[in-house]
C-alpha cells in the first residue's frame, strides 16, 4: 500500500497520533463541559489535517474516516457547538484511524456509518458493536450519560461563564496538551512502541545543558592557564577545582532533567479509560486529577501508564456502584475517581481513589491478619477465586500491577473503608538514573539497598529460631531475619555475633537483613546490568563506588520473597522433624488463633475440641511433642485430660500448656498439681509468651 | 570467503571470535560476583563506567583443561554485551579456509591454520547460553 520513506511514515504516524490524542481530550472535555469555546474549530482542524495527510501518505481508510469526522464537525462548527451524543462515535472513529495507520486494512464503512448515525445524518444502523446497551439493564442508561447538573447543550453559548477555567485540574489546555504530547507519545491503544530508545527533549533543557557544557569548556581553559603559571597560586587552583565540582553536579542534574517528564505527559488516555469503563458497566463516574505536574523518570512513565489505566478501570468497574446502588446508599449517582500524584520521601506516590463501596469487612479482616490489604488483594489469582472476587470487587490483575512497580524499585499500598471507597497507591522512584542507597558489605562484597525502603539499622542481639525461621525482637514486635548472603545465594563466612541488620520494608512486610558491615549511604548513578541479564531477578542494577568497585543494588521485595523460600528450603533440610503440637479448645476462634500462631512459627498443628477428642488424637499420633489445652470444655475438661495424659506411661512426660481464662492463684495451683508444665492466662494472652513457652518446653525434651 | 577473527587461548585450546562482534580487549580486572546468575557468569566488571557481565569462556564451552583467565574480550550482538574471560589473546587473523562443521552448537565450525585447530565461535549462541532463563 505504501512505498513510502519509512522515516516519513514514522513522522506521519507520530503526528497523527498526537492529533488523535488531542481530539480525544477535546471530545471528553466537551462532554464534561470543560472544553474551551473554540474547541469545535480545533477538532475540525485536526480531522481535516488527518484526512489530508492520510490520503497523501497512502492510508485511504483513515482518510475516509477522518473525512466523515470532518463533515460532521463542519456542521457542528456552523451551529457553534458539538451536538450531544457524538462522543462515543467520535472516540471509536479515533480508534479506527489509529488501527488504520498502523496497517490494519479494515473497511471504514462501519465506522463512517456509526459516525453519521450518531450525527443524525443517516438512519441508525442495526445496533451492533460492543457498546450496545447491556441486556441486564433494560432501562438502559442513555449514552452518553448526561452530565448531572448541566442541561444538554441547547444553548450555543457555553452554559456557564467559566470558559477561561482558571483552575484546570489535570485538564491541560489544548496548547499544553500539544506541548506535552509532543514530548512523549502516549498513544495508549496504538502499537507504536517501536522506538523506545529515542526521546524528544524540550529545547529549554538542551539549552541548559549547552550552557553548562560551555562553562565546563571555560573551566578547563582556566585550569590549563593556572597550571601553566606554576603552583604559586594554589588558592586559585583550589577554587577552580571547586567550581569544577559544581559544574559536574550541574551536568549530572541537567542530564537527569532530560530523563524526567511531568506525569501529565501520560495522562491522555486516563479520562477515556474511566469514561469507557463507566459506559461498559452502566455506571457514572468522573475523573479528577491532581499533581500531574509531578516529574518522573520517562522510563518509569513509559511503563506505568498502562498500569495506572488498569487501576483506574478497576476503580470504576469494582469500586464505584451503579447509580441506583449509590442513591440507595445516600451518595450522588455519579462516582468520583481521583488520581493524585505527590512526592513522598524520595518517592512519588500516585494514588487512585474512588468513593465507591470499598472492600468487604471480611476482606478487611483477612488483610489485617495477613499484615496488609495488598497481601490479600494482590495475591496472584486472587480475583479469579470466584466467590471472593465478587465480595471484594478488587484484585483484578493487581498482582501484575504490584510486580511491575516492585520491579521499578517501588511498592504498592491499598487502603479501603467499607462503603466509603478504596485507595490504591503506587509508590515509584523519582528516577531510575539516581538512587539513594544504603551500602552494606557481606562476604567482602558491597551491596546497595534503596534508602526509601530502609526502616532502620541495628546490631542483632538475641535471635529466636523456630522451624528454621529465625526472627528477632524489635521493641516488642517480631521481625523475620535473613542472612543477606543466604537470601541472594552468595558466598559468605559465618556471621559474627552482633552483626548489623538492616530492617527493610517491602511488599507490605518488614524484614531484617543481616550483613557484615554497614558502609554508609550514598547517592549513586544506577547502571543497568545490561540486556543479557535482564531476566535475572533480584537486582535493580548496579552502582560504581568511588574506588571503582561495583555494588549490586538489591530489589527489596525480592529479599522479602526470598525469605519464605529460604526458610522453606531450610525447614525441608532440617526436616529431621517439624515439631507436632496439639491444640485443644472448644471455641473455634481460639483454636484457630492458636493454630495460626503456632503454624506461623513453624510447628505442625493438630486440633481437638474437647478432652475426649484430644485423647483420641494423642493415641493416634505418637509423634506428638506438646499439648496446649483450655480448661473449661464440654465432654471432658482440660484438667481431666491432663490427668489422663499423666496417667499413661506413654504420655506421662508429654509437656502440657494450659491456656485458660481462669486467672486466680487457686486455678494455677490446681493446674500445676494436675501436672501442667505451664499456665497461660487468656486475658494476658500474648503470642510471644506462648511461643517462648512452647519453644522452651519442646527444646527441653 | 575470508573473515577476520580475534584469536584467543582458552584452557589450552585456540578459538576465533569474529571481529565484527568484538568491541575491545581488556585485562580481566576486578570481577564482582553476581549471586543467582547462571554458573557461567563470573560476575560483572566496571568497564570505564559501564557494567558488563563477564562469562568464563572455558565454562561456557565445557572445557575441562586447566584455565586461569587473564584477559577479557568484550563482545556485542544486537545491543547485548558480554565480556568473555580467556587466558590470552594472541592476534587478529584473516581466515580464508572454509570451516569444517562442528558438533558444538556454540561454534560456526573449525578450521586448521598452520597446524592449529581453531574453533570459530558463534557469539549469538554464546550469549543465549549465558543468559539466565526467566524466573
Amino acid at each position: 500500500m505504501n512505498d513510502i520513506d519509512p522515516q516519513l511514515l514514522q513522522i506521519f504516524r507520530e503526528e497523527t497520533s498526537e492529533r488523535l490524542d488531542r481530539i480525544v481530550d477535546l471530545v471528553l472535555a466537551t462532554e464534561a463541559g470543560t472544553a474551551p469555546a473554540d474547541s469545535v474549530d480545533a477538532l475540525f482542524r485536526d480531522a481535516h489535517s488527518i484526512k489530508g495527510n492520510a490520503g497523501m501518505v497512502g492510508f485511504p481508510a483513515a482518510a475516509t474516516i477522518a473525512g466523515a469526522m470532518e463533515d460532521i464537525l463542519e456542521d457542528a462548527r456552523e451551529h457553534g457547538a458539538l451536538p450531544p451524543g457524538l462522543t462515543t462515535a467520535l472516540l471509536s472513529a479515533t480508534d479506527a484511524i489509529r488501527r488504520s495507520i498502523q496497517g490494519d486494512d479494515g473497511d471504514p464503512a462501519a465506522t463512517v456509518a456509526e459516525l453519521r448515525a450518531a450525527a443524525g445524518t443517516e438512519p441508525a444502523p442495526a445496533p451492533n458493536g460492543p457498546r450496545a446497551p447491556g441486556a441486564g439493564s433494560p432501562a438502559a442508561i442513555p449514552e452518553p450519560p448526561p452530565p448531572d447538573l448541566e442541561p444538554p447543550d441547547t444553548d450555543p453559548e457555553p452554559p456557564h461563564p467559566e470558559p477561561p477555567h482558571p483552575e484546570p485540574p489535570g485538564q491541560p489546555s489544548p496548547a499544553a496538551v500539544a506541548e506535552l504530547t509532543a514530548a512523549a507519545p502516549p498513544s495508549s491503544s496504538s502499537l507504536s512502541g517501536a522506538s523506545p530508545t529515542s526521546v524528544r527533549v524540550g529545547t529549554a533543557k538542551i539549552d541548559r545543558l549547552l550552557d553548562v557544557v560551555g562553562e565546563t569548556v571555560l573551566h578547563r581553559r582556566r585550569l590549563d592557564h593556572l597550571l601553566r603559571r606554576g603552583n604559586e597560586d594554589e588558592e586559585r587552583l583550589e577554587e577552580e577545582l571547586g567550581s569544577g565540582d559544581i559544574l559536574l553536579a550541574d551536568l549530572q542534574d541537567s542530564v537527569i532533567q532530560m530523563r524526567t517528564l511531568p506525569l501529565s505527559s501520560i495522562i491522555g488516555p486516563f479520562p477515556r479509560a474511566v469514561r469507557d469503563m463507566a459506559a461498559e458497566t452502566g455506571k457514572q463516574a468522573k475523573l479528577e486529577m491532581h499533581g500531574t505536574e509531578t516529574q518522573l523518570d520517562r522510563v518509569i512513565l513509559d511503563g506505568v501508564s498502562e498500569t495506572i489505566v488498569h487501576v483506574l478501570r478497576n476503580a470504576v468497574s469494582h469500586g464505584i456502584e451503579t447509580p441506583e446502588q449509590r442513591a440507595a446508599a445516600g451518595k450522588a449517582p455519579e462516582g468520583t475517581v481521583e488520581l493524585r500524584a505527590e512526592p513522598r520521601g524520595g518517592l512519588v506516590a500516585i494514588t487512585v481513589s474512588d468513593d465507591g463501596r470499598g472492600v468487604s469487612t471480611e476482606i478487611q479482616e483477612r488483610g489485617r491478619r495477613a499484615g496488609s490489604l495488598v497481601e490479600v488483594l494482590a495475591e496472584p489469582g486472587f480475583s479469579t477465586a470466584g466467590r471472593v472476587s465478587d465480595l471484594s470487587g478488587r484484585g483484578v490483575g493487581l498482582d501484575a500491577v504490584k510486580r511491575h512497580v516492585e520491579s521499578l524499585g517501588g511498592g504498592m499500598e491499598i487502603a479501603s473503608e467499607p462503603g466509603r471507597g478504596t485507595a490504591v497507591t503506587l509508590l515509584l522512584p523519582l528516577t531510575l538514573a539516581l538512587m539513594e542507597l544504603l551500602l552494606v558489605e557481606r562476604g567482602g562484597q558491597p551491596f546497595g539497598l534503596p534508602l526509601p525502603s530502609v526502616v532502620e539499622a541495628f546490631a542483632i542481639d538475641t535471635v529466636t529460631t523456630l522451624g528454621g525461621r529465625p526472627s528477632i525482637d524489635l521493641r516488642g514486635s517480631t521481625v523475620a531475619l535473613i542472612d543477606l548472603a543466604e537470601a541472594i545465594g552468595a558466598a559468605g563466612e559465618e556471621l559474627a555475633p552482633r552483626s548489623p541488620a538492616v530492617v527493610v520494608s517491602a511488599a507490605g512486610q518488614r524484614m531484617a537483613v543481616v550483613c557484615d558491615r554497614l558502609l554508609g549511604d550514598q547517592e549513586a548513578v544506577v547502571k543497568t546490568l545490561g540486556p543479557l541479564l535482564a531476566d535475572l531477578p533480584g537486582y535493580l542494577g548496579a552502582a560504581i563506588l568511588g574506588d571503582g568497585r561495583v555494588a549490586l543494588i538489591l530489589e527489596p521485595s525480592f529479599l522479602v520473597r526470598r525469605r519464605a523460600a529460604v526458610a522453606a528450603a531450610r525447614a525441608r533440610e532440617e526436616a529431621s522433624h517439624v515439631s507436632r503440637v496439639l491444640v485443644v479448645d472448644d471455641q473455634f476462634t481460639v483454636r484457630e488463633l492458636q493454630r495460626r500462631i503456632l503454624e506461623g512459627a513453624g510447628y505442625e498443628v493438630l486440633t481437638a475440641a474437647n478432652g475426649v477428642e484430644a485423647l483420641e488424637v494423642i493415641t493416634r499420633e505418637p509423634e506428638l511433642e506438646l499439648v496446649v489445652t483450655d480448661i473449661e470444655m464440654p465432654e471432658m475438661d482440660g484438667l481431666t485430660l491432663l490427668q489422663h495424659i499423666r496417667g499413661e506411661p506413654d504420655t506421662d512426660t508429654l509437656p502440657v500448656v494450659i491456656v485458660s481464662s481462669r486467672a486466680g492463684e487457686e486455678d494455677r495451683r490446681r493446674g500445676a498439681e494436675a501436672g501442667a508444665d505451664a499456665y497461660v492466662v487468656k486475658a494476658e494472652f500474648d503470642q510471644r509468651a506462648l511461643l517462648e513457652t512452647v519453644g522452651r518446653l519442646i527444646e527441653r525434651r | 570467503m575470508s573473515s577476520t577473527h580475534v584469536r584467543a587461548v582458552v584452557a589450552g585450546e585456540t578459538y576465533g571470535l569474529p571481529i565484527e562482534h568484538v568491541t575491545e580487549v581488556a585485562e580481566l580486572g576486578e570481577v564482582t560476583p553476581l549471586p543467582g546468575a547462571p554458573s557461567v557468569i563470573m560476575g560483572v566488571r566496571n568497564l570505564r563506567g559501564s557494567v558488563v557481565p563477564v562469562a568464563s569462556l572455558a565454562v561456557l564451552l565445557g572445557l575441562s583443561g586447566d584455565h586461569s583467565p587473564q584477559r577479557l574480550i568484550v563482545t556485542e550482538d544486537d545491543g547485548r554485551r558480554l565480556a568473555l574471560a580467556v587466558e590470552d589473546v594472541t592476534d587478529v587473523t584473516d581466515i580464508d579456509a572454509e570451516p569444517e562443521p562442528s558438533e558444538s552448537p556454540l561454534l560456526h565450525g573449525a578450521v586448521l591454520v598452520d597446524g592449529v585447530l581453531i574453533g570459530l565461535l558463534d557469539i549469538r549462541a554464546l550469549m543465549s547460553a549465558a543468559s539466565p532463563r526467566g524466573r
